[in-house]
């Protein structure tokens, strides 16, 4: 009988999107955290949008990217811009450990949900605010995806092989992928100062200053007068790293003492290695998702649930939240609660 | 009265065994889960072998000698032998066995998962994992993520792992591997392979994002489809309304038409200059900033992001204030 997971008895409210905020609260439901992802009827997760979806169908339970970052969580869909949708929220924050949120910056506060509210209102409760300049700032409104974030934190000008720097564009996005290690972790500490302190805290982690903090070192040599060069495909620790042409068509990568090959998609998901690794998992009905960057030995960690059509659990969480039944008919009579975005076609 | 310091690694020891990984990818990714394990206040003692740190003359190097990668990463820690009682220990598995058997909590880093750590670089896990392959031009060769991203995510990782034990208590070993954690970063390339039967390629259907000479540096070209409207009104040249530029593919298919109509604007203009008419539009264009840019960069001036030195406090502010080693050990 493996041992109770780390997270077991946490409560996460989720208004996390797309990967940044999403894929973070993911990590913590396979530590073993109940989650709630909560979307509203105006504004659901834009991963629910994607290029298969049918006009006539319920696409925006069909996106396989959506499932595939979203599986496990239980759903709910809130109006958060109707006082009666916002006064639910807070009856559900009551019951709350963690909130996760990746909202453009503002958007709460202009609903009245703002970080200092509430945790004023919820002491204990973890608030994670993971935006792309942080809290405040001359940038904290500066529209950035994440490849921006590379060319402002400073990654993007000593990457690249030729004459011009490098972003990763629309397929990596590299600061929304890597900050979901780093938020899950301050979200897991902050917890543990919980346990120390008995306080909640709100955390504000700015994406920018993560793409800038992993490259730490280069910050120090700069700021002592030998900032570093781009150095295109060498290490910084081995200059005899390169990338050759495999005489095929594809490349190889070679360094001292060993070399391998420069896998595409389909190299990778091919190879023994991919199939035998964490970092792609089924969920229980067996679709693809998102895997788990780690592997605990005495508490087995895996996908413990698929993912929930959009407001499937809204009856069961409203109903733990302390709503009576006749409140949550009336917030679904209103619209405030539902099972489908508002518009009828994709965008 | 100043208010306690974020700590929530107080009164715990770390054991970093960084410096006796026998490979390189390892011993980094260990001491950046080390490194942060003392951000968040733990006490971390790091053994080093007898020829003293290996990071001790490691790029990049500092003019009055001394190295900032040392100094990065070893950032609030003890040099120290590996007795006494500890709370957690990181390393491989050898340096792990030989040190740490009696430690509860253990973050073991491999190359494919426990017991499977042959020959390995930083470069050769990006090669696999398809990190390498997914970036650079079309035209170009892959490009290298810079710095130690492979090995640092990994450390991003473990650390995380090693809380979540922390705090569910008792024995744990975390593993670590290097090659999933890289992997599970570039989902996009493998997931697409399952899920649509296609993965996206480097200088493929969706490599319209790039970066474009300014007067003063380069601008990264960023933007979605719904953006298209807001970066035209930003440029404001009649010749974009042509219908082989309303869609990305027919951008993509006159690509050199359309840079010509582009790239002189940009060139014509300074990075902030090009970033503000995008901005004022909605557009999520930025410049590429050198890291010694970013040490006089208003927006890290403001936050109090960067030390005098150069060193980049954690990327988190915790009810509004900054969590570092010093703080944390004066709680």
């Amino acid at each position: 009988m493996p041992l109770d997971l780390p997270l077991a008895g946490i409560r996460i409210v989720d208004l996390g999107w797309l990967t940044a905020g999403a894929a973070s609260s993911a990590l913590l439901c396979d530590l073993g955290a109940e989650v709630m992802k909560l979307e509203g009827p105006g504004a659901v997760d834009p991963f629910r949008n994607w290029d298969g979806a049918k006009d006539g169908t319920d696409w925006w339970n069909q996106s396989p990217w959506f499932a595939f970052t979203n599986r496990g969580k239980r759903s709910v869909c809130l109006d958060l811009k109707d006082p009666r949708g916002k006064e639910a929220l807070l009856r559900l924050l009551g019951t709350a450990d963690v909130m996760v949120e990746n909202y453009r910056r503002g958007v709460l506060a202009q609903w009245g949900l703002d970080a200092a509210t509430l945790r004023k209102k919820f002491p204990r409760l973890i608030i994670a605010s993971i935006s792309s300049q942080g809290e405040d700032g001359p940038d904290r409104d500066m529209v950035s995806f994440g490849s921006t974030l590379e060319a402002t934190g400073g990654m993007a000008a000593l990457t690249g092989s030729g004459e011009a720097p490098v972003i990763t564009g629309r397929d990596v996005n590299y600061p929304d992928q890597v900050v979901c290690l780093f938020a899950s972790g301050a979200i897991v500490a902050a917890l543990l100062e919980r346990d120390r302190t008995g306080e909640g805290a709100h955390l504000d982690l700015s994406q920018r200053e993560l793409t800038t903090f992993l490259l730490g070192e280069e910050l120090i040599a700069a700021a002592a007068g030998n900032p570093s060069p781009r150095l295109g495909n060498a290490d910084p620790l081995e200059p005899a790293d390169r990338v050759v042409p495999d005489g095929q068509g594809g490349w190889r990568a070679e360094w001292p003492g060993g070399s391998a090959p420069v896998r595409d998609g389909a190299a990778l998901a091919a190879s023994e290695d991919f199939a035998r690794g964490t970092a792609l998992l089924r969920s229980p009905d067996g679709k693809p998702a998102k895997g788990i960057p780690f592997r605990l030995s005495s508490r087995p960690l895996a996908i413990r649930g698929n993912c929930r059509r959009l407001g499937e659990d809204n009856h069961a969480v409203l109903a733990e939240a302390g709503l009576t039944p006749e409140e949550i008919t009336a917030l679904e009579e209103a619209g405030v609660l539902a099972t489908a975005p508002r518009r009828g076609v994709v965008a | 009265m100043v208010a306690p310091s974020v700590a929530p690694l107080a009164g715990r020891r770390v054991l970093d065994l960084g410096a006796l990984c026998a490979q390189r990818p390892h011993g980094l990714a260990a001491s950046l889960a080390a490194r942060l394990c003392a951000s968040y206040g733990a006490e971390v003692v790091r053994p080093v072998p007898e020829g003293g740190e290996p990071l001790a003359q490691a790029a990049p190097l500092l003019p009055g000698g001394g190295s900032a990668l040392d100094r990065f990463l070893n950032l609030g820690k003890h040099a120290g032998t590996a007795t006494g009682h500890f709370d957690v220990a990181i390393g491989d598995g050898e340096a792990l066995a030989a040190h740490a058997s009696e430690v509860p909590v253990k973050a073991r880093i491999s190359v494919f998962g426990p017991g499977e750590d042959g020959p390995m670089s930083e470069l050769g896990l990006l090669a696999l994992s398809g990190l390498l392959g997914i970036v650079g031009e079309a035209e170009g060769p892959p490009a290298r993520l810079a710095g130690h991203q492979a090995a640092y995510a990994a450390g991003l990782a473990a650390c995380t792992g090693i809380l979540a034990a922390l705090r569910a208590g008792g024995e744990e070993v975390v593993d670590v591997s290097l090659l999933d954690v890289a992997t599970w970063l570039n989902w996009k390339v493998a997931a697409g392979v399952l899920v649509l039967g296609s993965s996206p390629v480097r200088g493929g259907a969706r490599a319209d994002w790039y970066t474009v000479p300014a007067k003063d540096g380069h601008v990264a070209l960023v933007y979605q489809e719904k953006d298209w409207p807001g970066l035209r009104r930003a440029v404001g040249d009649p010749r974009l309304d042509d219908a082989r530029f309303d869609t990305a593919s027919g951008r993509r298919k006159h690509r050199a038409d359309f840079l010509a109509i582009l790239g002189p604007w940009f060139a014509a203009r300074t990075r902030a200059e090009v970033t503000s008419a995008a901005q004022a539009n909605r557009v999520p264009v930025g410049p590429v900033k050198w890291p010694a840019e970013l040490l006089t960069d208003a927006q890290n001036q403001a936050r109090g992001f960067l030390g005098p030195d150069g060193t980049p406090a954690l990327p988190i502010s915790w009810n509004g204030r900054r969590v570092t080693p010093e703080t944390a050990h004066a709680a």
